[in-house]
């Protein structure tokens, strides 16, 4: 009895991530876990406009921050107020027409939030710091914005809706924080990643 | 294997292969999720908004009367906590637990979210427009009610909101604004009306070397306490100034103090004459006051002194050698002082001490002259309270709005004052939580909490020059179906005078346009607009006053207090000491969870009420911590759990005030008792306010016994370790010191 059980509980785990699948690889083969228990890939999470990320970030070349503001500066990158878009977007007539384009334009016309769905969202009791990452990987290492943001967030600027690709768990965290890094990009001294539970924990 | 097929081992193998995923359905966010919780942008906010950094905004803390500037930190447009505003000289940058617990009136589950109209004997939701008309019905110019059938009662109110409250009476042509504290200074600014000419003369703890405070519990309760902790720590700087503190309960201030004399309750001016009789006996001191007031407390020897207040005659003695040696010195009275029947005589015998050693000038001086009458403060009296029950008694009125006052809750039972309410037609409450005095009216509306709200707000005690402390919203309403409370009373002002008022469509533009009034008394160079900003920003005005000039007037009639001890009922043999909770005052923040869980300071009790005895009483009684005791008044019974406590006089018995409620939400409702009820009819005889300490009462151990809920560990035995060296009084020999 108790093993028809487990067979049905390990069954419906795996289907469950196979329907979810897509044909990209980050962070490990579908299914697949990373030490501490985590999926190393999240679900495809639909959202209110499928924000072409490979659009802006590759094609056009924007830097990640141009539009996360708070990455550089709070806990949080921010997902961008939507005075933002519109403040580009009124002036390329080329697209006004698109769906997703007037979709926007909808929103804002109301003034009201686009109800974006959390792809990155951590336990309440952790705090990751934003400003703490970018401001050691990006200003003082100088390293590309694209290789920053993606130790954590993957090659998101190959992706159209964002989709977790690496596993945001404890373990994983730990596995980076203990490598050393480069102080800056002339100051050849490593350090680690802090260790103490406060750090993060609070 | 057990019954169900499943055995132990089994059991922990499934847990350990589906524990991630079982995970999922467990309480709050414990996992890594996508797509799960919405992440809302902001649409066109202010350019300083950075999503996940805090931004601060200087309000005012209402939580009690003393108008702290306080700064509101929030974040992604909610309030999350307050702090002090540094530029306020009230809070000093500082804030008290009570400023605290601001943000749960907020966030309070219990809050009222929409209008409740009385049908069929209970409250049920009706949307603004029916209770509106309803209003209008009622109370409007078509209503056919006049000036003297109407009643406003409102807690202590200043401000802008005090000026329209006063205009929707005078266009109703009523006097009837009753303002009603169960808390209020009313007899301690009697006497110092009598005695100084003002009613709060302004005190300079930093100018004394010593403090002889008379139960007044400045650190914790009455009229400024964070200021007057901040003035405590520079007294308290080196050289350290000293002080004592005499009164029948330790309270917060007595237990920082270097030498605490328990004294029987409302003895505190004859003993206060005892050491005046002393210092007269001094040359240097004998011709500070007239002749008729010397002879009048000579009959108060240390031994008569001894007899009536049960403190030990050569006290007396030393007290007064203190005085004379560390001058400047500062005397001061409270509330365990003046709420008995001579109360103004006691406060009056205990400002003599100040005349006599010359402190007057020194470390007592006016308070500044606020040049705004209209906004000054009105801090409110039980004689309010008893001319509204009278009224309702009498069937006077037609209708009454209650607005920041509970008046079922605090007002005595021998008043009857619940029968009496419910005898007027028509009776509206504007409330953030429905509270036992909403629960009898027929119309309750749900107004914005102080945090959502705009207003301004003069304090009674103010420090330095007049204050105006400016509050703004914090955040947006958390309810759409709650109202501001100034935007009613500009709808109801309208009523009657729509022509006078339409300039203002609501209560924002009124108070704006008020405030840029202001502007020429600040000698302000720049535009109004810039005022008005400025303003709001720094969250005060200060108004560069003139002092208040004191006089010190005192007869031999203002201080003839019995040379008797006071005649003993054997019915009733201990004193009732309604004790004030610095974060509970008169109970109307019960319903936060953060002050309920706060360990009272001397007992750290939590989330009850208790009854304070002495261990010794307690020995002979054979009462333990625990016991159920029966404490019962001529006016009704209370059933509480003992707590020994040796910081009180063996013949008192302290209750502390704010708990019992019957409503008011979850948090309040049915914790602890309420001493409020078992008040005796005992007046203050020159202001007729409630001789709140007035009250005799008996003691009888029920039988029953249950554990007190307290953080404090075994004192005496500090855990088996001697963590703490103590010596007994007389091996200190404190005596010779202080």
């Amino acid at each position: 009895m108790i093993h028809r059980l487990l067979a049905v509980l390990s069954l419906a785990f795996f289907i469950g991530n196979a329907v979810n699948a897509e044909p990209f690889v980050q962070g490990g083969p579908i299914g697949s876990q990373t030490s501490d228990g985590y999926n190393a890939l999240g679900p495809v999470v639909q959202q209110p406009i499928e924000f072409p990320h490979y659009r802006h970030a590759r094609d056009m070349g924007i830097n990640c921050m141009y539009c996360h503001t708070g990455a550089r500066r709070g806990y949080v990158s921010a997902i961008p107020r939507i005075d933002k878009c519109i403040g580009c977007h009124q002036n390329i007539e080329s697209v006004r027409n698109k769906p997703r384009i007037k979709k926007l334009f909808e929103y804002w016309d109301k003034k009201e939030p686009i109800p974006w769905k959390k792809v990155n969202d951590l336990p309440d009791y952790v705090r990751f710091n934003h400003e703490r990452h970018i401001q050691r990987f990006y200003f003082r290492q100088n390293r590309p914005v694209r290789e920053v943001c993606g130790y954590c967030h993957g090659d998101v600027a190959n992706m159209t809706v964002d989709r977790r690709v690496k596993a945001l768990s404890m373990g994983w965290c730990i596995s980076c924080h203990q490598k050393d890094h480069k102080e800056s990009d002339t100051n050849m001294k490593t350090s680690h990643g802090p260790g103490e539970c406060w750090q993060c924990h609070k | 294997m057990s019954e169900s097929g499943i055995n132990r081992r089994d059991f922990l193998k499934v847990l350990g292969l589906g524990g991630s995923s079982l995970a999922l359905t467990g309480c709050g966010n414990t996992d890594i999720r996508s797509g799960d919780e919405l992440i809302m942008p902001n649409v066109h906010p202010e350019d300083f908004v950075v999503p996940g950094l805090s931004v601060f905004y200087a309000s005012t803390c209402t939580q009690c009367g003393s108008a702290c500037g306080v700064m509101g930190r929030v974040r992604e447009g909610r309030v999350l906590k307050m702090e002090g505003n540094p530029e306020s000289k009230i809070s000093g940058g500082k804030i008290c637990g009570l400023g605290q617990a601001a943000v749960q009136v907020q966030y309070n589950p219990d809050r009222l979210t929409q209008p409740m109209m009385k049908v069929g004997g209970s409250l049920q939701p009706v949307g603004w427009d029916k209770a509106m008309a309803l209003l209008e019905e009622k109370t409007g110019p078509r209503s056919g009610i006049n000036g003297e059938e109407f009643a406003f009662m409102t807690g202590a109110m200043s401000g802008h909101l005090k000026v329209l409250v006063q205009n929707y009476l005078d266009s109703l042509g009523s006097k009837n604004h009753f303002v009603y504290e169960a808390l209020s200074p009313a007899v301690s600014f009697a006497a110092n009306k009598q005695v100084y000419g003002v009613d709060m003369p302004r005190l300079h703890f930093d100018k004394a070397k010593l403090i002889v405070s008379f139960g007044s519990d400045f650190l914790g309760t009455g009229a400024s306490p964070v200021h007057f902790a901040a003035e405590y720590a520079k007294f308290r700087k080196a050289p350290r100034g000293t002080l004592i503190q005499i009164e029948p309960k330790m309270t917060m201030t007595g237990a920082n103090a270097d030498r605490w004399i328990p004294i029987i309750p409302g003895t505190e001016g004859v003993f206060a004459l005892g050491v005046a009789n002393q210092l007269l006996k001094h040359e240097e001191f004998a011709q500070s006051v007239p002749s008729d007031i010397v002879s009048l407390v000579a009959k108060y020897d240390p031994e008569t002194v001894s007899s009536i207040t049960g403190v030990r005659s050569e006290l007396v003695g030393h007290l007064a050698a203190l005085l004379w040696e560390k001058s400047p010195s500062l005397v001061i009275s409270g509330a365990s002082v003046e709420g008995h029947t001579h109360g103004v005589q006691n406060a009056v015998a205990i400002q003599l001490l100040n005349k006599i050693l010359g402190n007057v000038g020194k470390t007592l001086d006016g308070q500044a002259q606020s040049p705004f009458p209209q906004i000054a403060p009105n801090a409110g009296s039980f004689a309010a309270l008893k001319s509204v029950n009278d009224g309702m008694g009498g069937g006077k009125f037609k209708a009454i709005f209650i607005y920041g006052a509970n008046p079922v809750f605090t007002a005595p039972s021998f008043m009857g004052l619940r029968d009496n309410l419910r005898k007027v037609p028509f009776k509206v409450a504007f409330v953030n939580a429905v509270d036992e005095t909403a629960e009898e009216c027929d119309l309750v509306l749900p107004i914005y909490t102080a945090v959502e709200d705009f207003g301004s707000h003069v304090a009674w005690y103010q420090p330095e020059g007049v204050e105006i402390t400016m509050q703004q919203p914090l955040m947006e309403k958390l309810y759409s179906d709650t109202r501001s409370m100034g935007d009613i009373m500009l709808d109801l002002v309208k009523q009657r005078r729509a022509d006078e008022y339409k300039a203002w469509p609501d209560f924002f533009t009124y108070l704006k346009t008020a405030v840029i009034n202001i502007k020429p008394a600040v000698k302000y160079a720049d535009t109004d607009e810039h005022f008005w900003y400025d303003t709001l920003s720094h969250g005060v005005i200060q108004v560069d006053a003139p002092q208040q000039q004191i006089g010190s007037n005192f007869s031999a009639a203002m201080l003839d207090l019995p040379v008797t001890a006071e005649a003993q009922d054997p019915k009733f043999p201990f004193y009732l000491v309604p004790s004030e909770r610095h974060y509970f005052r008169d109970g109307r923040h019960a319903n936060c969870g953060w002050l309920q869980e706060s360990p009272d300071p001397l007992t750290t009790i939590v989330w009850d009420s208790w009854a304070e005895i002495h261990p010794k009483t307690a020995e002979s009684m054979g009462i333990k911590e625990g016991d159920y005791l029966e404490v019962s008044s001529q006016n009704g019974t209370l059933k509480v759990k003992a707590y020994l406590f040796p910081g009180i006089h063996p013949d008192a018995i302290s209750i502390p005030l704010g708990q019992g409620h019957e409503s008011l939400g979850r948090f309040a409702k049915g914790v602890g008792v309420n001493p409020f009820k078992i008040l005796n009819p005992v007046f203050e005889k020159s202001t007729g306010e409630l001789a709140m300490y007035g009250t005799r009462v008996s003691v009888k151990k029920t039988g029953e016994s249950e554990i007190v809920v307290k953080d404090e560990g075994p004192v005496s035995t500090q855990m088996g370790r001697k963590l703490v060296v103590t010596l007994p009084a007389d091996v200190a020999q404190l005596s010779k010191e202080i």
